[in-house]
């Protein structure tokens, strides 16, 4: 099958119902995109398809083909980070980090679609991913702050 | 605050990920995925006895956990209830699905459940159907409404999406043609407890019950 | 950590002997330092200088033994050596290194010396420094018990200090210029003239050199880089999903592995029937384990769903298959027969008990780690060795194992030890090793990763102990008169060393962890510690034994101080015995305002619990709205001593109150038919974004010792929430989790 991902097309060796998430990580090595729950719990492998947060855990590839797919590594990467994940850097919202990329890619969305969200916004777009490390204080003031930056305030 | 232009893309976003045919079918698209239903009509009369009972089958599918949990007031919260919930909640992660009743106010329901129309086979996670999730129009409500009150609302054009008899039972039939969420409550899978009875047998009750002319307990 | 404390335990037990005895040990052997690891494949030109650093014609790389499990600790490692080195961030690499004995943990041995923290006597302080050296002997190198800071804020920045007079002393000899008129800065020797010499270039000259040795270290006023903000090494990886986790990595002909096994911890596996699994595409081999089956395949999902589509048959756990037998036999486990040890007795108890008393009784329930990265281990078993890729806070312990199972010497096993997903204690188990160690030795010549299901990983973790503990206390005249708590519960060191072979006699220093150690002057005070006999095999969960211990001993004196019509802040410092938890007592009453009026439908509950040698006290302010609770605020109050860096202190005690609290709130593993009925988040939530209370924190240094933060303020979070429920509604909660008995936002 064929993916597009990040702008390029990629060939998978997957059958139809194989979760997007498994023909990113191990097709396409494709590793930002995390295996945590596969039950749509924890929001780790939270993904763009057609510009819209889904997790990639329950989109299968037949569903995924023909449509923009964005990882954290097409979000942007160290030398031209996404505001967002300037705000991580500059918060350094990460502990041990295997839960945020989905973070920012919900986080992502949400300011696509509201540019200054309050704490009530953000506490229900951002409510279905999981931090076992308890970094939620820290996810606010970055969302706040990648907020801000795109605003260019 | 989300301003109106953006909500609309939100929503367009959301809906142009579930737009009409698009859904994954298992088994490569095939259309045999599909539920084969049949209308049958009765033959002769139906009583207003005959009618009532009908309902009240109606009624247990439709006052069922599968169905209900997404037939929520204006809160917009969808519930979590059923046999493995003991009491009912409201669903979990804080979710609201907002006055677009899709979620495109802050997390789309189509996040977790994808549209899909392969079977619901892992325990506990997020179920999916042909179309994209999202709650029933407000004026659907059904949770924690009596049998009156629900059938009430389902008769009434104003409140049921402009349905006469037969468009409600329509509304069943195109349901089992792309596998959305009559189908679904009936076959939940992932070890859910489905709705009452079989989705041919709500059909049924569906056709007796408005041929009986959509008769309500209490009159 | 209990293993640590397991460790720690069999170390007591030899380092009294070593006392009573006289002499166990020689000086010498105590004082030898253990081989460098770094100069087995030294190449010509390089120099390492000791375990930690070394330098090569083009990089410096700095070796940070503790595994980073989030906690930040390759930075804090790498930047007390680059404190004393004077690098900058950016110069160097860092290393997970080898697992070796040099790398044995210096601190641990001292910590879990069982004497109170504030016990300077002569007993207490020759325990420690025996414990310690006799730590030094058998060498395990270990991440756990918050020990990583404590163990490095010496002997790093003295691995670093060493490696700069050593490169000075280079550059001396290679200009004629004396040593002591050249400097450092940024990874060069600085001549007096200013010109500057990297350290790259000094290599080979150093190389030749042996260590200077005793450098001077530098003053707190000094520091560039401890105390300060700093950057993590990973957080810009971690923050654009570049950071490879074990669970990430690849190797060219790799094969993907899943298990089933058990589901009844530690049961067998009767029988299974493959057919249905080995038919399915990309499935390469069915293969058995240890109590279980697994699937070897061209990808993680192939795998899971052909270990999915095998029938199994299971024998029975080995421990009561149902949870009411769970209670009944904690409950009935408070008897003379398993009394472990009275930890503390003071005054007259039973005397002071003989009037009116108040009872109550507090439980405690299994808790899974369930960190976020699932487990896994990739393993390849080769002709000439065996090599491992995993996160493991036991590298060596794990090394050992699989040497066992592949039938090798355990020196022609490696593991590369690498960034864990979180572990909370979880990554001191060797279950993903053994299993994958197992399907790897049957697949020799090919690398395996194995990968587990989140359900998988949920059926087979190890929880925390479950407890109960039953309080009886007096009041007189405004104070406590009397307080006797009694604690059973299943010990986690004992269940752990199973698991290793080993048995550890003499009391567990867990079950009372975190209750004997609270600093209260009280007139009649008794700790007693009752051990239930193994029911479902425990581990060491973030906080271990504190986290049960705390919470039973700070509610039920919070019970007391309510029923002596005292104030709850107030009658804690009132009778505090000793400075440091007084200052943080009062530290955390200042910040939080305490005494202020709340307005209605609001509490605010106050806890203090010492863990791993750290005093925290909490306040969490809670509202009731439509009779449900809002957690809206935490204050927390800790004493490290000193705070490398303080915005990772921040963000880690503000974690370690999440963590308390979340599992406090909703979470609890218990057992049907043998297995785990939770095997997802779920049934296991924790806390989400959305009922994360602000959260204040304020650390303070004026403790003598430097120590870990990472678990230290899990400990207090329950019990001070538990104590503002009862300040905002009047009931009082003695069983986590809390939303059986109250409904929360």
């Amino acid at each position: 099958m064929k993916l597009t991902v990040n702008g390029e097309t990629r060939t998978v060796d997957a059958e139809p119902d194989t979760p997007l998430l498994w023909a990113l990580r191990d097709d396409l090595d494709l590793t930002g995109t995390k295996y945590g729950c596969g039950i749509a719990q924890c929001g780790a492998c939270t993904v763009h398809l057609d510009g819209q947060a889904v997790r990639s855990c329950q989109a299968t590839v037949a569903l995924a083909e023909g449509r923009e797919i964005t990882t954290i590594e097409g979000l942007g990467g160290a030398d031209a980070p996404h505001p967002v994940q300037a705000a991580w850097i500059e918060k350094q919202v990460a502990q041990c980090g295997y839960c945020q990329s989905g973070q920012m890619m919900q986080a992502a969305w949400l300011l696509e679609i509201n540019p200054d969200p309050s704490d009530a916004d953000i506490d229900r777009a951002m409510a279905g991913n999981l931090c076992r490390c308890g970094t939620y204080p820290l996810i606010r003031e970055a969302v706040k702050l990648a907020a801000a930056k795109m605003r260019g305030a | 605050m989300m301003t109106r232009s953006r909500l609309a893309f939100a929503i367009a976003a959301i809906l142009g990920l579930a737009g009409a045919g698009l859904a994954y079918a298992h088994g490569d698209g095939d259309p045999s995925a599909a539920i084969d239903l049949v209308v049958n009509s009765p033959e002769g009369e139906v009583g207003e006895d005959e009618g009532l009972a009908a309902w009240e089958n109606i009624y247990a599918v439709v006052s069922h956990p599968r169905c209900s949990n997404c037939h929520v007031d204006d809160s917009n919260t969808p519930m979590w209830s059923g046999p493995s919930y003991g009491e009912a909640r409201p669903h979990g992660m804080n979710i609201n699905a907002g006055a677009s009743r899709i979620g495109a106010e802050s997390l789309p329901c189509g996040t977790c459940h994808i549209q899909s129309t392969a079977p619901n086979d892992h325990p506990h996670a997020a179920p999916h159907a042909g179309l994209t999730w999202m709650l029933a129009p407000v004026e659907f409500a059904w949770f924690g409404k009596d049998s009156a009150d629900v059938c009430r609302q389902i008769r009434d054009p104003e409140r049921n999406g402009g349905r006469d008899g037969a468009g409600l039972v329509e509304h069943i039939v195109h349901d089992a043609q792309i596998k959305a969420f009559i189908t679904w409550g009936f076959n939940p899978g992932g070890g859910r407890e489905p709705a009452p009875g079989t989705m041919q047998a709500h059909l049924d009750d569906m056709v007796m019950w408005t041929a009986a002319g959509m008769p309500c307990p209490g009159e | 950590m209990s293993l640590a404390g397991t460790i720690a335990r069999r170390t007591f037990l030899i380092a009294s002997t070593a006392i009573a005895g006289g002499v166990a040990f020689g000086v010498y052997a105590v004082k030898k330092p253990h081989p460098n690891p770094l100069l087995n494949d030294l190449a010509e030109g390089e120099a390492a200088f000791n375990p930690w650093v070394k330098i090569t014609s083009h990089a410096i790389i700095l070796v940070t033994p503790h595994t980073d499990l989030g906690q930040g600790a390759r930075s804090v490692q790498a930047a007390l050596i680059a404190e004393e080195l004077d690098l900058e961030w950016g110069q160097f690499e860092v290393s997970a290194g080898e697992p070796a004995a040099a790398y044995y943990n210096s601190a641990l041995g001292e910590e879990n010396a069982p004497y109170l923290s504030t016990d300077d006597s002569f007993a207490a302080s020759a325990t420690r420094t025996a414990m310690a050296a006799v730590f030094k002997l058998l060498a395990p190198q270990v991440t756990g018990g918050s020990s990583t800071v404590p163990d490095s804020f010496l002997r790093l920045r003295e691995a670093g200090a060493t490696a700069r007079e050593t490169l000075k002393k280079a550059a001396s000899r290679k200009t004629g210029v004396p040593a002591a008129e050249l400097s450092t800065a940024a990874g060069n020797v600085v001549l007096p003239d200013g010109s500057r010499i990297p350290y790259t270039e000094l290599a080979a000259e150093a190389a030749k050199l042996a260590p200077v040795q005793g450098a001077k270290l530098r003053e707190p006023n000094e520091w560039r880089l401890i105390g300060k903000p700093m950057q993590r090494l990973d957080i810009v990886a971690k923050s654009t999903g570049a950071l490879k986790y074990g669970i990430d990595l690849r190797f060219d002909g790799m094969v993907y592995a899943a298990v089933r096994t058990n589901p009844r911890q530690g049961g067998e596996l009767l029988s299974y029937d493959a057919a249905a699994a080995e038919a399915m595409p990309g499935v390469r081999k069915v293969v058995a384990v240890k109590n279980g089956v697994a699937v070897i395949a061209t990808s993680t999902w192939r795998a899971f769903k052909a270990v999915d589509a095998i029938e199994c048959e299971w024998g029975p756990a080995p421990y009561p298959a149902e949870m009411r037998a769970h209670w009944d036999a904690v409950s009935n486990s408070f008897t003379e027969e398993f009394l472990d040890k009275v930890w503390r007795d003071e005054g007259d108890v039973e005397a002071a008990l003989a009037g009116e008393i108040l009872e109550a009784e507090y439980r405690a329930p299994y808790l899974a780690h369930q960190p976020l990265e699932p487990l896994s281990a990739i393993v390849k078993v080769s002709d000439d060795g065996v090599d491992i890729w995993v996160g493991h806070q036991v590298p060596g312990y794990a090394e050992q194992r699989v040497a066992a199972i592949a039938g090798v010497d355990v020196e022609n096993v490696h593991l590369h030890n690498q960034y864990v997903g979180g572990s909370f204690g979880h990554r001191l188990e060797f279950e993903n090793v053994d299993r994958a160690a197992e399907i790897a030795v049957q697949m020799k010549g090919v690398p395996v990763k194995l990968t587990y299901t989140r359900e998988e990983d949920f059926l087979h973790d190890f929880p925390r102990q479950i407890a109960m503990s039953r309080g009886r206390g007096a009041v007189k005249d405004g104070r406590i008169e009397a307080l006797d708590l009694s604690i059973a519960s299943v010990s986690s060191s004992d269940s752990q060393s199973s698991r290793l072979g080993q048995t550890v006699p003499g009391p567990d220093n867990q079950i009372p962890a975190g209750a004997w150690t609270a600093p209260y002057a009280i007139p009649n005070f008794r700790v007693s510690a009752y051990k239930t006999p193994p029911l479902a095999p425990t581990s060491s969960w973030r906080s271990v034994g504190a986290s049960t211990g705390g919470f039973f001993a700070d509610c039920f004196l919070d019970e007391l101080i309510h029923a002596a019509g005292a104030d709850a802040l107030e009658a804690r410092i009132a009778m505090c015995k000793f400075d440091v938890p007084r200052k943080v007592l009062e530290a955390v009453g200042e910040m939080s305002n305490w005494g202020a009026d709340l307005g209605p439908g609001r509490g605010r509950g106050v806890a203090y619990v010492e863990s791993f040698g750290v005093p925290v006290a909490e306040v969490v302010d809670v509202s009731v709205i439509d009779d449900r609770i809002r957690v809206d605020r935490v204050f927390v109050a800790a004493d490290v001593g000193r705070i490398v860096d303080p915005i990772n202190f921040d963000n880690h005690v503000k974690g370690a109150v999440v963590w308390g609290l979340g599992h406090a709130i909703n979470c609890e593993i218990t057992y049907s038919d043998g297995m785990a009925q939770q095997t997802n988040y779920h049934a296991f939530e924790g806390m989400r974004i959305y009922n994360c209370p602000e959260i204040i924190v304020r650390g303070l240094e004026t403790a003598e010792k430097i120590r870990g933060i990472g678990e230290p303020p899990v400990p207090p979070a329950a019990p001070a929430l538990a104590n503002a429920i009862f300040a905002a509604t009047g009931k009082r909660l003695r069983e986590m989790p809390f939303n059986k008995f109250v409904k929360f936002i």
